[in-house]
């Protein structure tokens, strides 16, 4: 009895002790080393239309603009395959916002909360309202959907210019892995999680993930799910679209399912979800993964364009 | 001739079991069952439990329950109408006494409605494998009430196992037994 209570001590000790532990933080070339930022001026200035247009014509001004919001560990880097297809076209402005915390470096990215990813989405919205555009958009990609969703939750639109629509791609509302359910219980104990990246993705996203931001993640998830199960009403006259690969190793495909149910349109309307022959998580994103199909660049083209298409209805 | 053979083989394969089932008292309880998920819904329903002196001395108790979250997140919501039939055994230490503790296997099947055939294509049906401890008491009156946590070895991973079958559940069960 003795001898077990010794060894409970011992394993409680060992447990504590390695509680929260943090990465090595060595390689320049990771976004998590805080040496690369996209935070700086000269990239907001890049990404951001309120920074790069400050004065917009009369006609400018009533040119759709669509303000994309990146997911978790993520840079603006996600949605930069659709600025280049905005910038060929000519059709519509995109305005890529950097959520807080993301793009800096590992110590920024731990303390910041979900609040503060969402900052820089009604950041740039208000900039864009304030400044007289008339037909805004929105979209967002894994973990920038549920930020957005939770902006309509709140009506923060209400207060200015309505959005004419929101594009949601994979979605994340359901984790597809369920052991992130359990982050409040092992988090401490596991300090960080790491990702392996393609080459092409590194220097644009995160490696680790210290678990106060997937305590983060997890929490706006569970909230924008019990939201959704309450029932949530766009603003009068949004359009709302949800893309989801149907295997998604990140967001959970019922996810989609989960947004069709839970979100009406101010006529009491369903929103439009298509399922996607994909296994990509944000497949709009196809720029720095190994290995791309033919049918990949379909599809990604496909959504692009149909993107434009309503926008310029 | 071979079918009276075979009968009476039968017949004496089972006579233990017989003489046993009608000498040694058994218990069986039927209840309610109240189900959170980690993270995830109330799921509420109905159970059995059934043991006997032949289930080594009461040491095993074999279980049958429904849960669905119709009758829990999902009444008057968009909460997602999954289904849950499970099938299951427990061991339980102190078995003789009135607070006992158990630690079992389960399985089953569960079924997630998609309502809608655009999302059939998604995983909506999965065998359940689950590990389960808890605590159980019995009351001086015929009631009973069971504690227990559990976790499903098959989960949800966003490609073949239907996104609301989640890990961990806890679970709260009150039972009536019927034969005391």
């Amino acid at each position: 009895m003795k001898n077990s209570i010794y060894i409970l001590f011992a394993v409680v000790a060992v447990i504590f002790s390695s509680c929260n532990p943090s990465p090595s933080l060595d390689d320049k070339t990771m976004l998590d080393y805080g040496q690369i930022s996209y935070a700086v001026p000269d990239s907001l200035n890049k990404h951001l239309l309120s920074a790069y247009l400050p004065n917009p014509t009369p006609t400018q001004l009533n040119t759709p603009v669509i303000i994309c919001a990146h997911g978790y560990t993520a840079t603006t880097f996600e949605w930069d395959e659709f600025r280049a297809y905005a910038n060929t076209k000519g059709t519509f402005y995109v305005s890529q916002v950097l959520l807080g915390g993301h793009g800096r470096s590992y110590t920024d990215f731990k303390k910041a909360s979900w609040e503060d990813w969402q900052s820089a989405i009604t950041w740039e919205y208000k900039n864009l309202s304030d400044m007289g555009y008339k037909k805004i958009y929105l979209a967002g990609s894994s973990t920038g959907a549920p930020l957005i969703i939770n902006m309509v939750k709140n009506h923060f639109f209400d207060q200015y210019s309505l959005p004419k629509g929101i594009f949601l791609v994979d979605p994340i509302i359901v984790s597809s892995n369920k052991t992130l359910t359990l982050v409040g219980l092992l988090g401490p104990v596991l300090g960080f999680t790491t990702v392996d990246l393609a080459n092409g993705e590194k220097g644009h996203w995160y490696v680790y993930r210290p678990q106060e931001t997937l305590k983060q993640l997890m929490a706006l998830i569970d909230l924008t799910r019990q939201d959704l199960e309450d029932g949530i009403t766009l603003p009068t006259g949004t359009y709302m679209k949800v893309y989801k690969s149907e295997k998604d190793e990140t967001a959970d495909p019922v996810s989609a399912f989960m947004i069709y149910k839970g979100m009406r349109t101010s006529s009491g309307g369903n929103i439009d979800v298509d399922l996607e022959n994909s296994n990509l998580h944000v497949f709009t994103r196809l720029e720095g993964r190994d290995n791309i199909t033919a049918d990949q660049r379909a599809l990604q083209q496909k959504v692009f364009a149909e993107m434009e298409a309503k926008m310029n209805q | 001739m071979r079918k009276a053979l075979f009968t009476a083989f039968v017949f004496l394969l089972f006579l233990p079991l017989l003489k046993a089932q009608t000498a040694i008292p058994y218990e069986l309880a039927v209840g309610l069952r109240v189900q959170k998920t980690e993270q995830l819904y109330w799921e509420n329903g109905v159970g059995a439990d059934f043991t006997s002196d032949f289930l080594l001395q009461k040491k095993i108790h074999l279980k049958l329950s429904y849960v669905t979250s119709r009758i829990g997140s999902a009444f008057l919501s968009n909460a997602v109408r999954q289904d849950n039939v499970i099938i299951g055994a427990d061991w339980r230490f102190r078995s003789d006494k009135d607070f006992q503790l158990f630690a079992g296997l389960n399985t089953g099947f569960f079924h997630a409605d998609m309502e809608i055939p655009k999302f059939d294509v998604l995983p909506h049906n999965s065998m359940l494998l689950q590990l389960e401890a808890g605590l159980f008491y019995k009351f001086k009156f015929p009631l009973a009430t069971s504690l227990s946590v559990g976790y499903n070895v098959i989960n949800g991973d966003g490609v073949n196992i239907p996104g609301t079958l989640f890990p961990v559940y806890y679970q709260l069960s009150v039972f009536y037994y019927i034969n005391k």
